[in-house]
Parts: structure tokens; C-alpha cells; sequence
């Protein structure tokens, strides 16, 4: 142990009542104040502190909203004040502050003279670290909602994919064989023409499924998902996806596909809807131990201060939520009348490219 | 070969197109069996891209699929009022080729829609309901082996 004068330790206190941020009060037996320093001088209205100066045994209780204890958020049952036999070292209190309203402090109350019954009450600031809770908080919800949401998408394209086009599929079949049937033109005109109804059926019922989440992302990869997708595109829409990937058919975890997969599924989309382009380029590649993406096109783009967006303005913030969640950089350039420029970039762990758990869930 | 190939759409459309003013017509027709009976835009006249070329459409989706899918003919003489700018993009024809105010019919064969026609124009409101009625009218005769209404014989 550090050995210190007491001349020194005594200077050491003083400096530590003086200055310190946390607010420091110190009772006597009957719950009157003999002492507060500046941080608790701070926090209180003048009201307060004259009606502590006065001895007011109750002047606390103005500023005091209540402690959280395990069966409420803030309450003054058995209040720390009137229990002075028991010691507690680190309870959560509300304050009605001066000019920051009511926030909560970390406190403790405890006893430091026996014989003169002093007790010191100490208060630490939390709303820091609240928010910094908050934060860790919203983004764990964040992640857990986005993967509840891919898990269900999921769940439920496999079952369209799996099941109900299956069974499409046979029923298909079986439609067909009565063509090789001794029947009518009449009859053989109206199974064809159900057949094509069904055909249509089928692929409505495949692109449903690839539409919620493609099969082709979880079994074959980002370059096999993207070519369908971007087929579909140009089947749907007309636009024309130019895609190049030098990736080679390698893998990566399934978390970092599935947010590449859907940012670019947002940027193609935000491409077809606002750019006024028949083209978009699409380029997928490794470089500096990360993943990049790459999208452009040449058409309308936009003002990115602009406060009034085209479209919700949801977008491109669900795009960075989701680049956020793999610890990827999103890059976002655009001018009107210049193109836009997507680029986003997901380090890869080292050694770590090739992982097995693209089924999970 | 089939009847439709032996019959010249693309002077049919221009006709039309010459006969009531359109700035766009088009047909979807439900192609071939080697062609897995898809729905596609055929001929188009008027057009300022090549991007309907490349759209397969849904039965049920968009003007067209919504067309084929109900039988019925539908008119919208304001997109922006009636469809949503927002949502324009779902519209892929109506967006790419500007119109502003169009009509779709259904093309007939032996009682089953095999096709869209799509007419329209790039002003709001040009496309009224009267107009759109009087060219029904005018065009409930035969188009090549489709009929314009449903035949309740045959």
C-alpha cells in the first residue's frame, strides 16, 4: 500500500471534494446537509440549497424523484434517508436537476463516521452511459429484427419453394400426360391452355419465393443469387443489370452475404425507380482483405444534402443500418445530372472466408 | 404457326395509332409454348425505348397483367393521381414510355384472353372516358384472330 502523509491525504480529499465531477453531500444523524460541494452545488435550484442551509431536513426531497428499486422505476418507498442503519453502496435515483430536468444518477449512502452518524451521499451522472446503453441497445434490436426478418423470409420462401411449387410442379405433369391421351382437339385445346395458366402459376409462385429471399443466396453464393435476381430484374422491369464479379464462386459468412445481397437488391432498386436508366453496372470484387461493391449508373442522380428526399428517405438509411450490422463502410456519391455511385465495403476476417454455416437457422 | 403470326399487327397498330392520335400503342400476347406461354409485349409503336422488348409481364401485375388477369378493359386518365408517382415503378411501360393518361383492353381467343392492347398518351387527362369509349367503339371489330370483347358463343 501507498503510503501518504495525512497532511497530503487531506489535501488529496479536499481537491477530490472540490473538484470532482460526481456531486458529494455529507448528513448528519438527523438528515440535516453540513456539507455539499461545487458538482452538487451545480445540479440544484437555489431553492433548494437555501432551505438546506437553513437546516431544512426536507430540502431534499424537492430535488429528489425517487430511487429505482426492484418493484419500481422510481420510488419513495422506504426511502435511503430514513433507513440510516443500512448501508447501500450503489443505488439508481432520479433528480430534478437544474435546467436538465429530470435525469438519472448513479448513488451511494453510506455511512463514514459511526460515532457521529455522518454519512455521505455521493452522485455520479448516468446519462451517458445511458445513451451509450440505448445505443448498444437499439442496435442489438436492429440486428435481431433484421435477422427475424431474413429467418421468416426464409422459412417461408423455402415452404413456396419446397412445397406448394412442388406440388405445381407434379400436378403440371400429370395435365400433360392427357395430351398423350386419346382426346378430342376441343379438350386437348383447353388442356393446353390450362397448362399454360398453371405454367404461369408456377412461375409466379417461384419468383414469390425468390423475391422473399433466394434460395440460391444460402445454397450457391452471391454470384449465383445476383444473376437471378438481376435476370428477374430485366424480366420485370426492362433494366438491364451489367454484373461482373471476380469473386470466383467463393463463399463468405452468412451474415456478410446477406447484407451485400441486400444493399446491392436496394441500389439496383433505388437505380430503377429514381435514375431514369436502362442500365446499371454491378461489380463485385476483394481488395485490401475486404469485400467491395459496386453500383452505378449514369442516370438522373440526386443532391445528397437535399433534406426533402424522392421516395420515403428509408432506403438509403436502411442501407447503412444494414452495412452498420457487418461493420462495412457505405459509400454514397451522386450529383444531379451526374449518376450515382454506390460503394460498400465489408472487412473480412482473416482466414475466415470460407464458413460453413449458411443454413443455420 | 400460329393464326396471329399470318396477321400484320405492327400496320394494325400504326393504323391505330395514325386513326385516333395515340403517342404509344402497344400488344402483349401470351407467346408460344416453346416460349413457355409468356406474356409479352409484341408490337409497340410510339415507343422512346427498347425497354418493353425485354419485360416478361405477370398476369395480375401491372396495367397489362391486370388486364389479362381480370378481362377487363381499364382506363386511367391521370397516372400520377390515379397510380402514384411512388409506385410508378411497378408500372414499368407507363413509366419508361411517359404516359400520362392511357387505356388497356383485352384481346380475345376461343373465350380466353391472349392479350393486352395498350393505348395512350403522354398529357394528362387526353385519354377521357369518353374517348376512350368511343375508341372501344370503334375498334370492338376484330383485331386479326382476337376479338376485342368476350364472345359468349363458340
Amino acid at each position: 500500500m501507498i503510503r501518504v502523509s495525512d497532511a497530503q491525504l487531506n489535501d488529496l480529499l479536499l481537491k477530490l471534494f472540490e473538484n470532482s465531477a460526481e456531486a458529494i453531500f455529507f448528513f448528519d444523524r438527523h438528515g440535516k446537509v453540513i456539507a455539499l460541494n461545487h458538482a452538487a452545488e451545480l445540479i440544484l435550484d437555489a431553492e433548494v440549497l437555501d432551505r438546506m442551509a437553513a437546516g431544512d431536513k426536507e430540502a431534499i426531497c424537492l430535488t429528489c424523484k425517487g430511487y429505482t428499486s426492484e418493484q419500481e422505476m422510481q420510488t419513495c418507498m422506504s426511502c435511503y434517508m430514513k433507513n440510516p442503519q443500512q448501508d447501500i453502496s450503489s443505488f439508481q435515483v432520479y433528480l430534478d436537476t437544474k435546467g436538465k430536468g429530470v435525469i438519472p444518477y448513479t448513488a451511494s449512502y453510506q455511512t463514514i463516521d459511526v460515532e457521529n452518524g455522518i454519512r455521505v451521499f455521493m452522485l455520479r451522472d448516468l446519462t451517458k452511459q445511458f445513451k451509450t446503453q440505448e445505443m448498444l441497445n437499439q442496435k442489438m434490436m436492429m440486428k435481431n429484427v433484421i435477422k427475424a426478418q431474413e429467418d421468416e423470409r426464409k422459412r417461408i420462401s423455402r415452404e413456396l419453394h419446397d412445397g406448394v411449387a412442388q406440388e405445381m410442379l407434379s400436378s403440371l405433369v400429370e395435365l400433360r400426360v392427357l395430351k398423350y391421351m386419346n382426346v378430342d382437339q376441343e379438350v386437348l385445346q383447353k388442356v393446353q391452355q390450362t397448362e399454360g395458366t398453371l405454367m404461369r402459376l408456377l412461375d409466379d409462385i417461384r419468383h414469390l419465393s425468390v423475391e422473399l429471399r433466394p434460395a440460391a443466396l444460402d445454397d450457391l453464393g452471391l454470384e449465383a443469387a445476383f444473376r437471378t435476381h438481376f435476370k428477374w430484374i430485366e424480366k420485370n422491369y426492362g433494366l438491364v443489370v451489367h454484373f461482373t464479379s471476380e469473386l470466383e464462386s467463393k463463399r463468405f459468412e452468412g451474415e456478410v452475404e446477406t447484407v451485400v445481397y441486400r444493399i446491392c437488391q436496394e441500389a439496383v432498386f433505388n437505380a430503377l425507380k429514381y435514375a431514369d436508366v436502362d442500365e446499371v453496372n454491378v461489380r463485385l470484387f476483394e481488395e485490401n482483405e475486404a469485400l467491395q461493391l459496386h453500383v452505378a449508373d449514369q442516370g438522373a442522380g440526386f443532391d445528397l444534402n437535399i433534406v426533402q428526399p424522392k421516395g420515403t428517405g428509408l432506403g438509403l438509411y436502411g442501407m447503412r443500418e444494414r452495412a452498420e450490422l457487418a461493420e462495412g463502410q457505405l459509400t454514397i456519391a451522386s450529383a444531379p445530372g451526374k449518376g450515382t455511385r454506390i460503394q460498400l465495403e465489408i472487412p473480412l476476417r482473416k482466414g475466415g472466408a470460407l464458413v460453413e454455416d449458411h443454413n443455420r437457422g | 404457326m400460329r393464326k396471329h403470326d399470318r396477321f400484320d399487327f405492327q400496320e394494325k397498330i400504326e393504323q391505330i395509332k395514325e386513326d385516333f392520335g395515340f403517342d404509344f400503342v402497344g400488344v402483349a400476347l401470351v407467346q408460344s409454348a416453346e416460349r413457355r406461354f409468356e406474356l409479352r409485349w409484341t408490337y409497340a409503336i410510339g415507343n422512346r425505348s427498347e425497354r418493353y422488348r425485354r419485360i416478361v409481364l405477370q398476369s395480375g401485375k401491372g396495367i397489362a397483367g391486370h388486364v389479362f388477369k381480370s378481362g377487363k378493359p381499364f382506363l386511367v386518365d391521370n397516372t400520377e393521381k390515379v397510380l402514384g408517382s411512388r409506385d410508378l415503378f411497378n408500372y414499368p411501360i407507363i413509366d419508361v414510355e411517359g404516359l400520362k393518361s392511357f387505356g388497356a383492353i383485352p384481346l380475345y381467343q376461343s373465350n380466353r384472353v391472349q392479350g393486352v392492347l395498350l393505348v395512350g398518351y403522354r398529357s394528362v387527362g387526353e385519354l377521357s372516358a369518353e374517348a376512350f369509349a368511343q375508341f372501344r367503339r370503334v375498334i370492338e371489330t376484330q383485331i386479326g384472330p382476337y376479338t376485342s370483347g368476350e364472345r359468349i358463343e363458340s
